[in-house]
C-alpha cells in the first residue's frame, strides 16, 4: 500500500503545481471556467424549455431530468479530472510518447494518469448548480426524501468508475488501431449525451444497448429509477455498485492485454 | 550489465489494398507485410563500458534500444538487464536504468523544470535529501539553475537536453540509454553534454549505451562501437579498430588555376583516389594515415598550380554505409 501512497503524493503534487501555474493567468482561468459553465447550463436550458412546455417526458418531471443530467455531468467531471490522459491516449500512441511511460517503474496506467491534470471548475459549477436545483425542487414537491441526497455522491462515484471503464476500454482499442477519436465520439460522447434523458423515451433496443453494451444507463438512469422514482428497490444500488466493479475489472484486464500489442512508432 | 541473446523483431503491418473501399478492406484483411527490423542480434555490455551504437536511419537502432529498455517485446530472443528480464519484470528492471530520447522530453511540458524533478523523485521513490544532493551535483555540472523555474516548453533545445539528462539520472541508475542525445544541438551544447556523460562514465562508473549520427560523439566518448545495418550487427569492437578497418578517408577538394595534369596513378586505390573531376576542380579521397597531409599537398602541387584547397573529415554516414557493403 506504501507505493500507492507515494503515488497519491505525486498526484497531489501535480495537482497543486498545475493549479498554481494556471492561476498565473487568473483572468483567463476565471473567464474560461465561467464560459464552460455557461455553455453547459444553456445546453440544459434548451432541454428545460422543451420540458417546461410539455410538462415533462414519459412521466419524468423537469427536476427529475435535471437530476439525470447533473449526475451524468458530475460523474464525467470526476472521471475526466482524475484520468483525463486516458481519454487522450491517442496523442501518446501517435507521437510515440507512450514509450516513455513504459520506462517508468509504475503500472503504465498509473504512469499515464499523472502526465497532466485538468481543472474543470466550469463543469463542477454547472453540474452542482443543476443538482442542487433539482434536489431542492423534488424535496419541495415531496417526491424524494433526504436519503436520496445522501446517496447522490455515491452514485456519482460509481458513475465515474463506469465512465472511466468505458473510456479505458475504448482507449485500449487504440493499441490495434492507433486512431481512436472517432470511436470515442460514439462510445463516450454520444452514449453519454443519450443517457442524459430517461432511457424510457428510447426504443427498446437502444435502451438495452445503453444499459448492457455501453453501460451508461447504470451511471444515472438505473439508480435514479430507485432514488428518484421510487421504483424497483434498494437492490438497484447494489447492482449498480457491482456493475461498476465488474466494468472496472474487465476494462483493466483488457488494457493489460492491449499493452502487450503495443508497437511503438518509427524512431 | 546488458545481455542480448538472439534478439529479433518483426513488425507486421496490414497490407494496404487498392481499389474500392480499400480502407475498410485493409482493416479486415488478414494479409500482412512483415518487416524484419532486427535480425538475430547478440551482445554483452560489461559494467563501466561506454558503447556507441551506430548505423544509418532505419537500420534498427531505436528498435534495439526499445527492446533493451522493455518498451517493445522482441519477436524472439531474450534481454537481461542486470539479470532481470525487462519484459517480465519491467518495473524492477526500469528502476535500474535511465533513458533519454533526444527527440522527445520526459519532463512535464507546462510545469517548471524543478517540479518535474519533484514528480520524478516521487515516482522513483528517491528520498528528499538524496534528491537534493544529486540535483546540487547536476546543477553544477549541467548549469541547471539558469532555468530552474522556467516551464519546459520555453527551454531551448540545449537546455532541454541538459534538463532531461538530469531527470534520467535522478534515481541514480547504473545504466543509461541515450537515443541521439546530441541531435540538433550546436557545437557548444554538444560539448557540454559530452563532458557530463564522460564524467558519469569515468568518475561514477556508469554504464552508457548511446546511439548517434555524430562521429565526434563516438570518437570522444565511446570505448566500444557496435554498427548495425539492415537489422544485423556488422561490427562490434573498439573505435580504433573500426577506424583501422575502414580507413576513414578524408575528402580533399582542389581547384587548379589553368587546369592540371593528372598523372597516371601507378597504384590506384589504397592511398588516394579521384572521386570526380569537374573542370578545374578535383575531388580526391585519401587515407591520411598512409600519406601525411603535407606530403599529399606536395604531390597535388606537382599536378598544376593550386588555386584553392580544402580538406573535409570523413563523413560518418558514408563510413557506415561503406562499412556495411
Amino acid at each position: 500500500m506504501n507505493s500507492f501512497q507515494t503515488w497519491i503524493h505525486m498526484y497531489l503534487l501535480l495537482i497543486r503545481t498545475t493549479v498554481r501555474s494556471r492561476m498565473q493567468y487568473k483572468f483567463n482561468f476565471v473567464i474560461g471556467s465561467f464560459l464552460a459553465a455557461f455553455i453547459q447550463i444553456s445546453e440544459f436550458l434548451m432541454v428545460a424549455i422543451v420540458l417546461a412546455r410539455f410538462g415533462g417526458i414519459r412521466g419524468w418531471s423537469i427536476h427529475e431530468v435535471g437530476y439525470l443530467v447533473a449526475v451524468m455531468t458530475l460523474s464525467k467531471t470526476l472521471y475526466r479530472t482524475i484520468a483525463d490522459e486516458v481519454h487522450h491516449l491517442e496523442k501518446y500512441l501517435v507521437s510515440g510518447d507512450f514509450d516513455q511511460l513504459l520506462t517508468r517503474p509504475l503500472p503504465v496506467l498509473l504512469a499515464l494518469m499523472p502526465q497532466s491534470f485538468r481543472i474543470m471548475i466550469g463543469e463542477v459549477m454547472q453540474g452542482g448548480f443543476i443538482l442542487c436545483w433539482s434536489l431542492a425542487g423534488m424535496l419541495q414537491a415531496g417526491s424524494i426524501g433526504w436519503p436520496t441526497v445522501w446517496w447522490t455522491p455515491f452514485i456519482i462515484l460509481t458513475g465515474a468508475i463506469i465512465l472511466f471503464s468505458i473510456g479505458l476500454a475504448t482507449a485500449t482499442i487504440g493499441f490495434w488501431t492507433t486512431r481512436i477519436s472517432e470511436l470515442q465520439t460514439s462510445t463516450e460522447d454520444a452514449a453519454r449525451s443519450a443517457a442524459q434523458y430517461p432511457l424510457a423515451i428510447y426504443p427498446k433496443w437502444l435502451a438495452s444497448f445503453l444499459l448492457y453494451a455501453i453501460p451508461v444507463g447504470f451511471v444515472n438512469y438505473l439508480p435514479s429509477l430507485y432514488l428518484v422514482k421510487g421504483e424497483l428497490g434498494a437492490w438497484v444500488l447494489a447492482v449498480t455498485t457491482a456493475m461498476a466493479l465488474v466494468c472496472l475489472a474487465a476494462a483493466l484486464r483488457f488494457w493489460q492485454f492491449g499493452i502487450t500489442k503495443y508497437q511503438s512508432t518509427g524512431s | 550489465m546488458i545481455e542480448a541473446r538472439h534478439l529479433c523483431k518483426e513488425f507486421k503491418t496490414p497490407a494496404v489494398k487498392g481499389g474500392r473501399f480499400s480502407g475498410v478492406r485493409t482493416l479486415f484483411s488478414r494479409e500482412y507485410r512483415v518487416k524484419e527490423a532486427v535480425r538475430d542480434i547478440s551482445f554483452q555490455v560489461l559494467p563501466g563500458e561506454f558503447v556507441g551504437y551506430i548505423g544509418p536511419n532505419g537500420a534498427g537502432k531505436s528498435t534495439t534500444i526499445k527492446m533493451l529498455t522493455g518498451i517493445l517485446h522482441p519477436s524472439s530472443g531474450e534481454v537481461r538487464i542486470r539479470g532481470l528480464n525487462p519484459h517480465r519484470e519491467r518495473r524492477k528492471a526500469v528502476q535500474q536504468l535511465g533513458v533519454v530520447f533526444g527527440q522527445r522530453s520526459q519532463l512535464w511540458w507546462d510545469l517548471p523544470v524543478k517540479v518535474s524533478y519533484d514528480i520524478l523523485a516521487h515516482m522513483y521513490r528517491v528520498p528528499a535529501e538524496l534528491k537534493k544532493q544529486r540535483l546540487e551535483r547536476f546543477a553544477e555540472l549541467l548549469n541547471l539553475p539558469e532555468f530552474w523555474d522556467t516551464p519546459v516548453r520555453k527551454l531551448s533545445l540545449g537546455q532541454r537536453m541538459r534538463a532531461d539528462l538530469a531527470a534520467a539520472m535522478l534515481h541514480d541508475p547504473d545504466l543509461l540509454f541515450l537515443d541521439e542525445p546530441t541531435i540538433g544541438l550546436d557545437v557548444h551544447a554538444k560539448q557540454g553534454i559530452r563532458e557530463f556523460l564522460r564524467q558519469l562514465n569515468k568518475e561514477y562508473g556508469k554504464t552508457i549505451l548511446l546511439t548517434t549520427h555524430d562521429m565526434d560523439d563516438i570518437e570522444q566518448l565511446c570505448s566500444r562501437v557496435m554498427v548495425i545495418n539492415h537489422g544485423a550487427l556488422s561490427y562490434d569492437g573498439t573505435v580504433a579498430e573500426l577506424r583501422e578497418r575502414i580507413g576513414l578517408p578524408a575528402v580533399i577538394t582542389v581547384t587548379y588555376r589553368g587546369g592540371c595534369q593528372i598523372p597516371v596513378l601507378e597504384q590506384p586505390g589504397p592511398v588516394y583516389r579521384i572521386v570526380s573531376a569537374e573542370g578545374e576542380t578535383l575531388r580526391i579521397e585519401a587515407d591520411l594515415r598512409a600519406m601525411g597531409v603535407m606530403e599529399l599537398i606536395k604531390e597535388l602541387g606537382t599536378w598544376g598550380e593550386i588555386a584553392d584547397l580544402s580538406i573535409e573529415g570523413p563523413d560518418f554516414e558514408e563510413v557506415v554505409r561503406r562499412f556495411s557493403e
